[in-house]
């Protein structure tokens, strides 16, 4: 009897809490990861993976562009711009206990630059040394003075991973390539599981800094097609589906009363892009007819049902120094394209006539209405025949590093929070290759110098804004669109947001 | 038996050149294609030095008659290769995913012969009457609708319209597969950890993907066993079987469908390819983990020795289950000697 008062009186001091289960959200999405490694991923939802499970020195502020110290307690520039020194918090763990000190910062920079991985570029442009002070404290010394340079910081190729776990020389593609078969942790979550395609699953990590993730455990299950994500989510099967639904499913669903909608500002564009140095499109009088042509309320209405933003300039709405230079040219400015293209040689009798290309395996389903949509808005006028032709990412890539095609349509998404990120990488001699465009003047290099390395926010506006001023007279590419984020939820899920970045945050999600 | 054996191993030496002529046409179309596994792997922003390093590592700049002649070399070694995107075994994707693309397959097939097969007998039996021309109806109609289309069909009645089956994935999105999972083999896996919850939850994830696949085949069945049937019916057995008082049911489902499903037998190893095929656009659409999945993926990143692997174990697959068919036909039906 007494036993058994013990019994009760033992099973009455359990909290309640012990015995209810982890709070789960399951989280659908059509993405891809690549490899959970910085040194070699540069895609956006596997950096969603390392904003969630690793943290950076900086980090954005919640609902801003500003960075705040995160791993870093502080930081200071020396007069010159081009030396970063930042002292780390005190006690910093990876979530396998291992500490996290200055010289793991060096040694995950020093990897990066050796691993020569695709973001390599974002470290290996910039950073010259990085020197160990002492435990708490790392400077960056840089190449020049980059006024943007915490933006980078807080980019995954800069946020510490552990030495004692990485291998030093070859990449890692997911935990089981870890000899400790799991992920060491610095930010508010870790991977406890991983299945390629298939699911990941998150859990909270005890040793992160700041404050604790509102749900115990997030699972994420990787969908091969957007509409069975849509009817997983009507069913109930996933709690929240990001990424990315199809527009005739985004509009069904911002009006189904059984799901939350969340519409988020998104940074990313879409865009032409011409080949401009050796395709028929060299000739700029050509492009800015083009341009002219362009209608983007109609394409919007018609293929995106509304959902996504005109866009007037490459560095989209939200971000400083921008100049919507392209809204000067009008909308389906039917007059003033014929007379381009007249005086560019070309008539009802002799069409000028090209190839426009788009993918069928990157952007999504809607990606051959638009190609219909934007051939109909050029055909307005009879001086232009267009011919729409499609390929696969891989070989459309192939196809732009070899100037296969003249005009084809493209997409971006940020890299840092800065409008470098949205002009130079496009336009800069150097970097246009990369986008198949291979525009190259002195004259926009030399302003992209200027911007780069002043931080001096009057002289990088007028910098920029001659940059986009010369971007209608040019136009190396068109600006179409600015995206909009949509992020369906059941009623019960709440605190849906993203980083300045677009990248979702776990850490914020609640479950009712 | 003896000359069956020499058969088998005829049959099964008679796979090296059919592997070998499939391999060199995969190896070949997979290089002519524009891209490549280097773009994919590193990205667009990788200096080309080390573009051209990671070429050379991976012996991508090496004359094709070599690099065909090193992967003949390496399979004759029994070594599907390395993945040129995950650097990792080929054979370790094709192992984790191969159980869930069997599992959806073997269960599809059931479903195609137990619909084809019953619903053939059925209209035969009937022959000319409203049913029957129901049944070939459906058999045209069937075998006439693709199978995503199908697909997108079952999910949008059962999945969303009456709420009654999964519409993706083979497990419930909060069920952990490292609770149960063993062999890959999820019905197997979760019934041997006798966990009946996780087991129906598999079953029940199975039942549409399986349904899409296998009515989508049935039509061909039905119509086999239709045809067949019509000809055992007009049989002297037959008309011995109904001299000697037996019941028609016993007649028609003891006799006649016996001998008209040997053709079915037959057909049912070469129906198994395009089982295979199906099931690439049937897990695409629901989501399924499989190889289907896996070949689509890997072909997009140029994944070369990885799209090679899977169709060689596509290849052996399809042969295993024609010479499987060809011994089971041999053992049921006397007229057939080797």
């Amino acid at each position: 009897m007494k036993k058994l008062a013990v019994f009760f009186l033992a099973l009455a001091l359990v909290p309640f809490g012990a015995f209810a289960a982890p709070k789960t959200l399951v989280y659908g999405t059509t993405e891809k990861v690549t490899d959970i490694d910085n040194a070699s991923t540069w895609d956006f939802h596997t950096w969603e993976y390392f904003q969630n499970i690793s943290a950076g020195l900086l980090t954005y502020k919640d609902g801003s562009s500003d960075l705040v110290p995160a791993l870093a307690e502080k930081y200071t520039v020396n007069k010159a711009g081009d030396e970063y020194t930042f002292t780390l918090r005190k006690g910093l763990k990876f979530s396998n206990g291992n500490p996290l000190d200055a010289a793991a910062v060096k040694w995950t920079i020093d990897r990066v630059v050796a691993l020569k991985g695709d973001p390599v570029s974002l470290v290996t442009d910039y950073v010259d040394t990085v020197t160990v002070k002492d435990p708490l404290t790392v400077v960056f010394k840089l190449k020049s003075p980059t006024g943007y340079f915490p933006a980078l910081i807080a980019t995954p190729p800069y946020f510490p991973q552990d030495p004692k776990t990485f291998p030093v020389d070859k990449v890692v593609h997911d935990p089981s390539g870890l000899a400790s078969g799991q992920f060491p942790a610095t930010g508010p979550y870790k991977l406890t599981s991983y299945k390629r395609d298939q699911e990941a699953i998150f859990e909270l990590n005890p040793n992160y800094y700041g404050p604790k993730g509102k749900v115990d455990r997030i699972i994420i299950r990787y969908f091969a097609d957007a509409t069975t994500l849509r009817l997983s989510l009507d069913k109930g099967e996933v709690d929240l589906a990001f990424k990315t639904l199809n527009p005739a499913d985004i509009d069904a669903e911002s009006k189904n009363p059984k799901v939350k909608t969340f519409k988020l500002d998104g940074v990313f564009i879409r865009y032409v892009a011409f080949e401009t140095s050796e395709s028929v499109f060299k000739d700029k009088t050509l492009r800015q007819a083009f341009a002219y042509l362009i209608d983007r309320a109609d394409l919007n209405k018609k293929v995106y049902l509304g959902q996504n933003k005109p866009l007037y300039s490459m560095i989209p709405e939200g971000m400083a120094y921008r100049y919507p230079t392209f809204k000067a040219l009008g909308d389906g400015n039917v007059a003033k394209a014929e007379a381009l293209l007249t005086k560019a040689g070309y008539s009802k009798a002799k069409p000028f006539e090209f190839d426009l290309w788009y993918t069928t395996s990157h952007y999504g389903d809607a990606e051959v209405n638009q190609a219909e949509v934007l051939k109909a808005q050029l055909e307005k006028t009879p001086l232009v025949k267009v011919t729409l032709k499609t390929a696969e990412w891989a070989t459309y890539k192939q196809q732009w590093d070899k100037k296969q095609m003249p005009v084809f349509l493209l997409g971006w998404y940020p890299d840092y929070i800065d409008p470098d990120d949205f002009s130079a990488v496009f336009t800069s001699t150097e970097a246009s290759k990369g986008n198949g465009v291979y525009f190259s003047s002195k004259v926009w290099d030399d302003l992209y110098v200027t911007e780069r390395t002043s931080a001096d926010t009057k002289i990088r506006d007028a910098a920029f804004k001659k940059v986009q001023n010369l971007w209608t007279d040019d136009v190396p590419t068109i600006p179409l669109w600015q995206g909009s984020l949509y992020v369906f939820t059941k009623p019960n899920v709440d605190n849906v947001v993203t980083n300045a970045s677009m990248l979702l945050l776990y850490d914020k999600l609640t479950l009712k | 038996m003896k000359n069956l054996s020499k058969y088998l191993a005829t049959r099964i030496l008679l796979t090296i050149p059919m592997l070998l002529i499939l391999l060199t046409v995969v190896f070949l179309v997979l290089r002519v294609l524009p891209g490549d596994p280097i773009s994919a792997m590193l990205g667009d922003h990788a200096p080309p030095a080390y573009v051209a390093e990671k070429k050379h590592e991976l012996g991508l700049d090496k004359p094709i008659w070599q690099q065909y002649g090193e992967y003949l070399w390496q399979l004759a070694h029994f070594d599907l290769g390395r993945s040129m995107i995950l650097n990792e075994d080929v054979i370790a994707p094709v192992l984790e995913k191969l159980p869930a693309t069997i599992e959806l397959t073997f269960v599809s097939l059931l479903v195609a012969l137990a619909i084809g097969v019953t619903l053939g007998a059925w209209a035969a039996k009937h022959r000319r009457s409203p049913g029957d021309y129901a049944a070939r109806l459906y058999g045209n109609i069937v075998y006439c609708i693709p199978v995503f289309w199908m697909g997108l069909l079952l999910q949008m009645i059962f999945g969303v319209g009456l709420d009654w089956l999964p519409v993706a994935g083979r497990v419930g999105s909060r069920v952990i597969t490292s609770d149960f999972e063993m062999t890959g083999f999820y019905l197997f896996d979760t019934l041997a950890k006798g966990d009946i919850g996780a087991f129906t939850d598999v079953g029940l994830h199975l039942i549409l993907p399986a349904l899409t696949l296998g009515v989508t085949l049935s039509g061909i069945f039905l119509r086999l066993t239709r045809a067949n049937m019509l000809d055992s019916l007009k049989s002297d057995f037959v008309l011995a079987a109904r001299a000697r008082g037996l019941s028609e049911t016993k007649v028609v489902y003891g006799h006649a469908l016996g001998n008209a499903f040997v053709p079915v037998l037959t057909m049912l190893g070469l129906e198994f390819a395009v089982l295979l095929a199906g099931a690439i656009l049937t897990e695409t659409t629901f989501s399924w983990p499989g190889m289907g999945r896996l070949l689509l993926e890997r072909i997009y990143l140029r994944d070369y020795p990885t799209v090679q692997g899977v169709i060689v174990i596509f290849a052996l697959f399809v042969s295993l289950i024609s010479l499987i068919v060809d011994i089971v036909h041999a053992l049921i039906d006397p007229r057939v000697k080797y």
